[in-house]
């Protein structure tokens, strides 16, 4: 398995950094190299916070990745701003609750979800994020689902268990809409 | 009744001793002795002495012993001071605080359990006086010397020996959180109105008026701030304490700081709170005055602004918890 | 032992926990403030002890306190708190008082930024405050590094009963990776020794002290300290080669520019080139030997990059290695703007025949 490199930014709150850090969770449970760079500059105050999940089989060299295999992009800025990072042949997975434009990459495979009106049908509002971290998982099989869901029902252990069934729900929800939008040519889920 | 012995090469001939016997048994000497000094002499007959030990608790240098009338020593220099002479002035009271930790500790049984902690500033060489474990610490951060042995041996009995500039200048933020932690160490603060090691400049201490080296036409309180009382600013914490100021400048202030260290040193082994005495002390070589002439000055200037007394005492309900 | 994701800062803290040390001083300075935050819930559990001190220059002094009671204990900060931190770090080395300082460096000069730098080499390997002393420097270039050198350290501080700094940066303190710890549970405590203040019961009294007036005397215990200083230098050294063993261009690099330039290096060697990485793991003593070494195994005309987070401090060091040998090229970025694998790829593409 090549490297691969993901990018996930939104504006502070949407939770981008923990569905960073259960998809590397996930990944470090089947035995492959993870690394979770925030960005944790003055942005992280009211502005957009991202951050960078390595995974692979080798050791990760650096962490810090300019050119992204993967976008999640949780508002309109994130999509702006590194849209045009995504190595060609990537995947750009775009909140369409929040980001009205479509992706401009054609060379990308982009999926479009309305993360909220998803999360929302899951009981739980908050779990935007699962819902975009489940469309990108099920539209490229990057890591099984149940790997991420034990990650998820693990993440809300120790005192915050009725939160598990509506973010598993948040991340099935997602992952059903990129695996459709993976399996249609047309990628509007 | 009783007499007294004086050591020759101690004495550095202050004359504090002189001032201090009720019955004028002692006087000026005119003789050197090798280290130059013109040392007293005990001109009295057993008959006339009472041995009161006034004399030997007025002695910086620990030059004194006291015999009573069946030749018994009733005042014994402490074990808890090393034999080596110090380099204060004459007349500079540095030593007798020493003495007077240093007697407490043994009396309390706690020599072999404490660590000391020097400061920076005349007395930066406390760990040659003082017979026991010491740490020497730099400028003003004796306080968190301190915390950081006694949170490392809260079984030991850990205290700081400082100075005004150390203390109330440079140390002013060490002193006011450990003193606000509540810390369990005592703090013993030698306050002289002046920095002494450096040959004289304004303290925080210094009080109106005061000519010094950096005040050369006296301290401008307009200019430079009042003097700060520090023993009445950390009595302000809500933290319980132990808070009081004692004075070093003659025979009967002494006596009852000696009291004042030893509450404070109880309530450290009680594992009760932060302890902190405030000592007057005189420093005739900065001032300008012979070493009887600063103990006056101690009298009339600096304790009408620095009222002795205890400040505060940890209410019962917090030494119980 | 399984592995565990956890961010570098708290897996330094933990770290420390299981190289033995159960006290900590420290003050909030971002970005290392996961290591204190970590250490205050978990240092009661294993009976240590956590104290929040009212600055810098207090904690600073309040680890000289402990380590001169005999107790393993640290602080860390970040580089403008390493700076109020001077005073203390040469009072712990002229006492010989051994503790474990990490620095997660930040921007600089002055406030500067909270984004990660390297720019605080010269103070963490020329000394922080005042006199003729030196700390061991140890640059970890992984969150699994920092955590296997954090018992390096303690073991070091003691060997030489010196301070030890761990030189980070913001990167390292804030990613997360998996890590493993090597050993369970709570460290040994320090070993036994004949300096430690503890109360003289039983023994003679003993005194932790760098005042030397004499100038002999002060000189005959500079000398001493330069003798542990230069056994530290035989026998502590620690690098990484890596790449071709014959490279046309060897990156000098430390720390997280160290890992991003290894990017740079194998993007480059699946393309044939002969490029090679030399990384100093300890800072000081630097590996001179070692690494001109490396660069005498270069062909005819080799070049040497040096890669930094800074406006070029290594490179000194570099170049003192080299000893004129060779030419030494600089690419950095400081300020919180970290040089990328591209480039680096492209500046050493540039350097290659």
């Amino acid at each position: 398995m090549k490297a691969t490199n993901v990018l996930m930014a939104g504006f502070g709150g949407q939770g981008m950094l923990l569905a960073g850090k259960v998809l590397a969770q996930a990944a470090m449970a089947k035995g492959l190299q993870v690394s979770w760079l925030p960005s944790y500059g003055p942005e992280m105050r009211g502005g957009t916070a991202n951050v960078i999940v390595c995974i692979s089989r080798d050791p990760i060299a650096s962490p810090l990745v300019t050119r992204p295999d993967v976008l999640l992009a949780m508002n309109l800025p994130s999509l702006d701003r590194f849209e045009r990072s995504v190595v060609p042949g990537g995947t750009i997975v775009v909140n369409g609750t929040l980001v009205a434009r479509e992706a401009s990459r054609a060379d990308c495979r982009v999926v479009r979800v309305d993360s909220r009106a998803l999360a929302q049908a899951a009981g739980n509002e908050r779990a935007a994020n699962f819902v975009m971290l489940g469309a990108y998982v099920g539209a490229t099989g990057v890591l099984p689902e149940e790997a991420v869901e034990e990650a998820i029902a693990d993440e809300f252990r120790d005192g915050k268990e009725k939160h598990i069934d509506t973010n598993l729900a948040a991340f099935r929800a997602g992952a059903a809409a990129g695996r459709r939008a993976a399996a249609a040519s047309e990628v509007h889920a | 009744m009783g007499h007294i012995a004086i050591e020759q090469v101690r004495c550095k001939g202050c004359g504090r001793c002189v001032v201090a016997c009720p019955k004028n048994l002692i006087e000026y000497g005119t003789e050197l002795n090798e280290r130059g000094y013109a040392y007293v002499i005990f001109k009295g007959s057993p008959e006339q002495c009472g041995g009161c030990t006034l004399c030997a608790v007025s002695c910086p240098d620990q030059g004194i012993e006291v015999y009573n009338s069946r030749d018994r020593k009733v005042f014994v220099n402490t074990t808890g001071l090393t034999e080596v002479m110090t380099h204060y002035c004459p007349g500079c009271t540095h030593g007798v605080v020493h003495r007077l930790v240093a007697e407490v500790l043994e009396e309390m049984g706690l020599l072999g359990r404490t660590i000391g902690i020097a400061p920076v500033g005349c007395s930066v060489l406390a760990y040659e006086y003082f017979n026991f474990d010491m740490f020497e610490a730099a400028h003003g951060r004796a306080p968190a010397v301190a915390t950081g042995a006694k949170r490392a041996r809260p079984d030991r009995i850990v205290f700081t020996y400082q100075g005004d500039g150390d203390l109330a200048s440079i140390g002013g933020n060490e002193i006011l959180h450990a003193a606000n932690r509540g810390e369990k160490i005592t703090v013993i603060f030698l306050n002289n109105a002046i920095y002494g090691m450096t040959g004289g400049q304004m303290a925080p201490t210094t009080m109106p008026g005061q000519k010094t080296t950096t005040t050369p036409f006296g301290r401008d309180t307009a200019d430079t701030g009042q003097p700060l009382r520090v023993a009445e600013m950390l009595a302000t914490l809500a933290t319980p304490a132990f808070i009081a100021r004692g004075t070093s400048h003659d025979a009967k202030g002494t006596l009852k700081t000696r009291k004042l260290i030893k509450e404070a040193f109880e309530h450290q082994a009680a594992n009760r709170c932060f302890s902190f005495v405030e000592v007057l002390s005189t420093c005739p070589t900065n001032w300008g005055l012979s070493p009887n002439e600063a103990s006056d000055w101690v009298e009339e200037t600096m304790i009408p602004y620095y009222p002795l007394g205890i400040l505060k005492r940890p209410a019962p309900e917090a030494v119980k918890a | 032992m399984s592995k565990v994701l956890m961010k570098g800062n708290e897996a330094l803290g933990e770290a420390a926990i299981r190289a033995g040390c159960v006290h900590f001083f420290g003050y909030p300075i971002t970005p290392q403030t996961e290591i204190p935050e970590y250490l205050c819930k978990r240092l009661p559990e294993v009976g240590g002890v956590f104290l929040q001190a009212e600055s810098e220059v207090a904690a600073i002094h309040m680890v000289y306190g402990a380590a001169g009671a005999g107790v393993k204990c640290m602080t860390s900060s970040s580089s403008p708190g390493i700076s109020l931190m001077a005073e203390g770090m040469s009072y712990l080395a002229a006492c010989e008082l051994p503790c474990v300082v990490i620095n997660m460096m930040r921007a600089g000069p002055g406030l500067g930024g909270i984004l990660p730098a390297q720019s605080d080499y010269f103070q963490a390997t020329r000394g922080h405050g005042h006199g003729d002393y030196q700390c061991i420097v140890l640059a970890p270039a992984s969150v699994q590094e920092a955590v296997d050198l954090m018992t390096l350290a303690f073991d070091l501080a003691e060997k030489y009963r010196n301070p030890v700094m761990v030189c980070a940066d913001g990167m390292i303190g804030q990613m997360m990776e998996p890590v493993e710890f090597r050993s369970e549970g709570r460290g040994p405590p320090m070993a036994g020794n004949d300096w430690a203040l503890t109360g003289c019961e039983g023994r003679p009294r003993r005194i932790v002290n760098s005042l030397h007036l004499a100038p002999e005397q002060n000189f005959a215990y500079n000398v001493r300290l330069k003798e542990k200083y230069d056994r530290a230098a035989r026998e502590e050294v620690r690098f990484e080669l890596y790449g071709d063993g014959r490279p046309d261009v060897l990156v000098v690099a430390f720390g997280t520019m160290a890992r991003i330039s290894k990017s740079a290096i194998d993007d480059l060697r699946r393309e044939g080139r002969r490029v090679a990485l030399f990384r100093p793991i300890t800072l000081n003593p630097w590996p001179y030997a070692q690494c001109r070494a490396a660069m005498d195994a270069m062909p005819e005309g080799a070049k040497v990059l040096d890669v930094e987070m800074s406006m070029g401090q290594m490179i000194y060091d570099v170049k003192l290695a080299a000893e004129g040998t060779r030419t030494i090229e600089f690419l950095g970025k400081a300020g919180g703007l970290v040089p990328s694998p591209d480039e680096v790829a492209a500046r050493i593409r540039a350097l290659l025949p």
